[in-house]
C-alpha cells in the first residue's frame, strides 16, 4: 500500500461518533441485517465506576434504543462490590472462572474477553473498559456502527482526543505514553501500515464473532496488540475501522505500571515476530517513523525519516590510535 | 359536608390509594430518571453558564416525545406535555443551575443505593425528575386534562436572583392552575412561602495611600473581621423571624502578607419586609462609617432583594400536599423558600416546593442522594400533579 492508499484508508475507515448520532437508524439497519450485538465489560474491583457504566449503557442502548441485545459483566474475582452493583443495574454478571471451567482459570483482562466469546451470543461483540469515568452511549454505538453499516469491516477500534493546548491550530495526536514510546516505533519498524491505527492500545473495540473466534487472546497487557497483528496478518488493513469517541477520562497509570504493561506488549510483539518469521528472516528495517497530527479535526499521518547511523568503536579509528600513541611518548 | 366536598374527598382518596402502586412502578423504571440525572449532572452548569445543560434538556425533552421544546430569551428550556383539554396549565419547574463552577470535576459515582457527586442533589436529580416526566407518566398510564409545562429554569442561584424563573413567568401568557418547584433536597420539604431575603456582597479595599503607620492599621482580613463583628451586633428581631447567614469570605493567598482586598457575602432573611428594608439601610450606614473610621474603601452591593410572599397554610394546595405526604409516609417539614417559589407566587400562581429524597453533604463535592426514598419522593410529586389536574387544589 503506497502513501496515497494509506491516506485513503485513513479517510475511508476513520469515523467520528457524531456520524452515528441517529441510534434509531442504526437499530433499523441492525434489524434489517439480522445482526445481534453483545456488550461486554471485563472487571476487577471496579465498584466505583461500574454502576454508572451499566446504568447509562443499559438504559440508553437497551431500554431507550434496542441496539444492544445482551449486556454482560465478566469479572476476574473482584473483592469489592463490582458484581453486586453491576447486577443491581441489570447487567448479566459472570465470574470468568465459571465460564468454560474445563480450560482452567487464568486471571487477566484478556481471559475475560476471550471467555466472553463463549458466553455471549451476539454476532458482534463490543468490549468497553470498566474504568471510564465519562461514560456515554457513544462509547458503544460509535464502535458497532461501522460494523453494522459496512460488511467488509471486521474490527473497529476507539481513539480519543487528548486535549492538549497548543498556540497554533496544529497539535500532535495519538495515544498514551506506551503507544507513543513503544507501540508506534515498533509498528513503524515492522508493520508500517498499522501505524494508521491512531490508538492501537485503546481498550474499547467491537468485532465480528467470526474474527474473534479465530485468533488467540493473550490474557494480559498484550491482548490489544495481538488482535491488531493477528487480524492484520489474516485480513490486511482493510478489515479495520477506527472511531473518534472524543474524550475519555480514566485513571492515570503510574510509570511503573506502564513499564509492566510495555513488558507484556513486547512479549506479545516478539512472539508474533517469531510466528510470522520476521525474527529468523529479518526484513530490511523501515526507517520511517510515523505519527499523527490533527488540524481542524482532520487526522494526517506525518512520516519522518529516522536513520540511526552508527560510528565504529573509537579504537578502530586510525587517527585516534595515532593521537593516543603520541600522548604516551 | 357538601356533595362537592364529599366528591373531592373521594377523588383525593382514590389518588392516595394509588401511591403504593406508583412507588413500585417508579422503582421498576428507575433507570429512566437516574440516567437523566447522571447525564445532566455531569454537564457543569454554574449560574450564568447553564447553556450546555439546557441544550441537553432540550434534546432529552425531544427524545422523550415533547413536541417543539424551546429555549427562551433568558436561557430557560421548556416543553409541554399536552393535556386532553389543555385549557389550563400546570407548571413544573426545576432550576438547572448549580453552585459548582465549571472547574469542578463533574464526575458522579453510581452505587447500588446512592449517587454521589457535585450537584446531584441540588439540582440534577430534581431536573431529571422533570425531564423524565413524560416517560414516567406514560409508564404509569397517567394522562392529564391540563397541559403540563415543564421548565428547566436558569439563573436561579446566588447573584442571579431568580432571573430565569422571573423572566419565564413574566413572559408566559397561559392560564396557570398551579406550579410545583422540584428540588432534590430534601424529602419532606414543604415550602408554600417565599421568604424575604437580602443578599449582600461587601468588598473591602486597602487604598494605595493607606497609612500603615496609623493606630489600628491592618490588612483586609483584620478589617473584615472587625466589620463582621459589627454586623453580628445588629439586633435582629425575634418577631418577625429574621436570620443573618454568612455564606462566603475570601481574602489573601499566603501566610505572611496582609491582603489589600477582601470580600464578604451574606444573606439576611426575614418574614417581615420592613426588617429587610431597615437592614439594608443599616448595612449601608455601617459600611460608610467603617470606611471613614478605618481609611479603607468599603463597597456594599445588594446582590438580591426579595419580598415575602406566601399562600396560606390552609390553601387547598398546601392541604392536599400534606395529605399526599402523609399517605406516602413522608413527614412534612415547613421550610420557607428563598428560591424559585418566590418568583412563582409573586407572579400570582399558587405553588409549592417539594424535595425528592434524603441527602448528605449538600453543596459539597461529595453531595450524595439516597435512592430508596427517591421513588416515594417521585410518587409524591406525580400524585400532587394529578391532584392539581383534577382541581383539588383550588380555593
Amino acid at each position: 500500500m503506497n502513501e496515497e492508499e494509506k491516506n485513503t484508508w485513513l479517510k475511508k475507515n476513520t469515523f467520528h461518533h457524531g456520524e452515528f448520532w441517529d441510534i434509531l437508524k442504526l437499530v433499523e439497519e441492525k434489524e434489517k441485517k439480522g445482526l445481534t450485538i453483545s456488550l461486554c465489560i471485563p472487571t476487577l474491583n471496579e465498584e466505583k465506576t461500574i454502576g454508572k457504566e451499566v446504568l447509562i449503557l443499559r438504559s440508553e442502548l437497551m431500554e431507550r434504543y434496542p441496539l444492544v441485545d445482551e449486556f454482560a459483566v465478566i469479572d476476574s474475582g473482584s473483592e469489592d462490590k463490582t458484581l453486586e452493583v453491576a447486577g443491581n443495574y441489570g447487567a448479566d454478571t459472570y465470574l470468568a472462572s465459571d465460564i468454560l471451567p474445563e480450560v482452567g482459570d487464568k486471571r487477566g483482562k484478556g481471559a475475560n474477553l476471550w471467555k466472553a466469546i463463549h458466553q455471549l451470543t451476539g454476532d458482534i461483540i463490543c468490549y468497553v473498559d470498566a474504568d471510564i469515568t465519562n461514560i456515554h452511549p457513544r462509547f458503544v454505538y460509535g464502535l458497532v456502527a461501522p460494523l453494522i453499516n459496512r460488511e467488509e469491516i471486521q474490527y473497529v477500534k476507539a481513539f480519543y482526543d487528548r486535549p492538549l493546548n497548543y498556540s497554533s491550530g496544529l497539535r500532535p495526536s495519538g495515544g498514551g505514553r506506551v503507544t507513543e514510546i513503544l507501540t508506534r516505533p515498533l509498528f513503524s519498524l515492522f508493520y508500517p501500515e498499522l501505524t494508521n491505527v491512531i490508538q492501537p492500545l485503546s481498550g474499547e473495540y467491537a468485532a465480528r464473532r467470526e474474527v474473534l473466534e479465530i485468533i488467540p487472546f493473550p490474557i494480559g497487557y498484550g491482548v490489544e496488540t495481538s488482535h491488531l497483528l493477528d487480524l492484520y496478518h489474516k485480513f490486511g488493513i482493510e478489515a479495520f475501522g477506527q472511531t473518534d469517541l472524543d474524550r475519555r477520562v480514566h485513571r492515570n497509570q503510574t510509570t511503573n505500571a506502564l513499564g509492566k504493561m510495555s513488558f507484556g506488549i513486547l512479549q506479545t510483539f516478539i512472539n508474533r515476530l517469531h510466528a510470522q518469521g520476521k525474527i529468523d528472516q529479518m526484513p530490511d528495517m523501515e526507517t520511517f517513523y510515523r505519527r499523527f497530527e490533527v488540524e481542524d479535526g482532520a487526522y494526517r499521518q506525518i512520516v519522518q525519516k529516522v536513520v540511526e547511523e552508527e560510528r565504529p568503536p573509537m579504537i578502530e579509528i586510525e587517527g585516534y590510535r595515532t593521537h593516543r600513541a603520541s600522548l604516551s611518548h | 359536608m357538601t356533595i362537592e366536598t364529599q366528591t373531592k374527598e373521594t377523588t383525593l382518596g382514590n389518588l392516595l390509594k394509588d401511591i403504593p402502586r406508583q412507588i413500585e412502578s417508579l422503582r421498576s423504571v428507575r433507570e429512566t430518571f437516574l440516567t437523566d440525572a447522571v447525564l445532566l449532572g455531569e454537564v457543569p452548569s454554574p449560574t450564568f453558564g447553564e447553556e450546555k445543560r439546557t441544550r441537553l434538556v432540550i434534546d432529552r425533552f425531544r427524545e422523550n416525545g415533547l413536541e417543539d421544546p424551546t429555549l427562551d430569551e433568558f436561557g430557560n428550556a421548556s416543553g409541554i406535555i399536552p393535556g386532553t383539554s389543555g385549557e389550563s396549565a400546570i407548571l413544573v419547574m426545576a432550576h438547572a443551575d448549580s453552585v459548582f463552577s465549571s472547574e469542578t470535576r463533574h464526575v458522579l459515582e453510581v452505587g447500588s443505593d446512592h449517587i454521589t457527586g457535585p450537584g446531584i442533589a441540588d439540582n440534577a436529580i430534581g431536573l431529571a425528575a422533570v425531564v423524565a416526566l413524560p416517560k414516567l407518566l406514560n409508564h404509569l398510564n397517567i394522562q392529564f386534562k391540563d397541559d403540563l409545562i415543564l421548565v428547566a429554569n436558569v439563573k436561579s442561584l446566588g447573584r442571579a436572583n431568580l432571573e430565569g424563573a422571573r423572566g419565564f413567568l413574566d413572559t408566559m401568557r397561559r392560564p396557570v392552575r398551579a406550579g410545583v418547584c422540584v428540588e432534590g433536597a430534601t424529602q419532606g420539604r414543604l415550602s408554600y412561602s417565599g421568604l424575604g431575603a437580602l443578599r449582600v456582597e461587601i468588598t473591602l479595599n486597602i487604598p494605595k495611600d493607606y497609612d500603615w503607620a496609623s493606630f489600628g492599621a491592618a490588612g483586609a482580613i483584620s478589617h473584615l473581621n472587625r466589620l463582621i463583628n459589627q454586623l453580628m451586633e445588629i439586633p435582629l428581631p425575634k418577631e418577625p423571624k429574621s436570620k443573618m447567614t454568612f455564606g462566603g469570605l475570601t481574602a489573601g493567598s499566603s501566610f505572611n502578607t496582609s491582603p489589600k482586598t477582601g470580600r464578604l457575602r451574606f444573606e439576611i432573611t426575614s418574614e417581615g419586609d420592613e426588617v429587610i428594608d431597615s437592614m439594608e439601610n443599616q448595612l449601608k450606614e455601617i459600611c460608610e462609617q467603617f470606611s471613614l473610621e478605618t481609611g479603607t474603601e468599603v463597597g456594599m452591593e445588594t446582590v438580591a432583594k426579595r419580598q415575602n410572599c406566601e399562600i396560606p397554610f390552609t390553601h387547598p394546595l398546601v392541604k392536599t400536599t400534606r395529605s399526599i405526604m402523609h399517605e406516602a409516609g413522608i413527614t412534612p417539614k415547613v421550610d420557607p423558600s428563598t428560591g424559585d417559589l418566590n418568583a412563582l407566587i409573586r407572579a400570582g400562581h399558587p405553588g409549592v416546593t417539594l424535595g425528592l429524597t434524603t441527602v448528605e453533604n449538600l453543596r459539597e463535592e461529595n453531595e450524595t442522594i439516597h435512592l430508596e426514598p427517591l421513588y416515594t419522593g417521585m410518587a409524591q410529586l406525580i400524585t400532587l400533579l394529578q391532584a392539581i389536574d383534577v382541581e383539588l387544589c383550588e380555593e
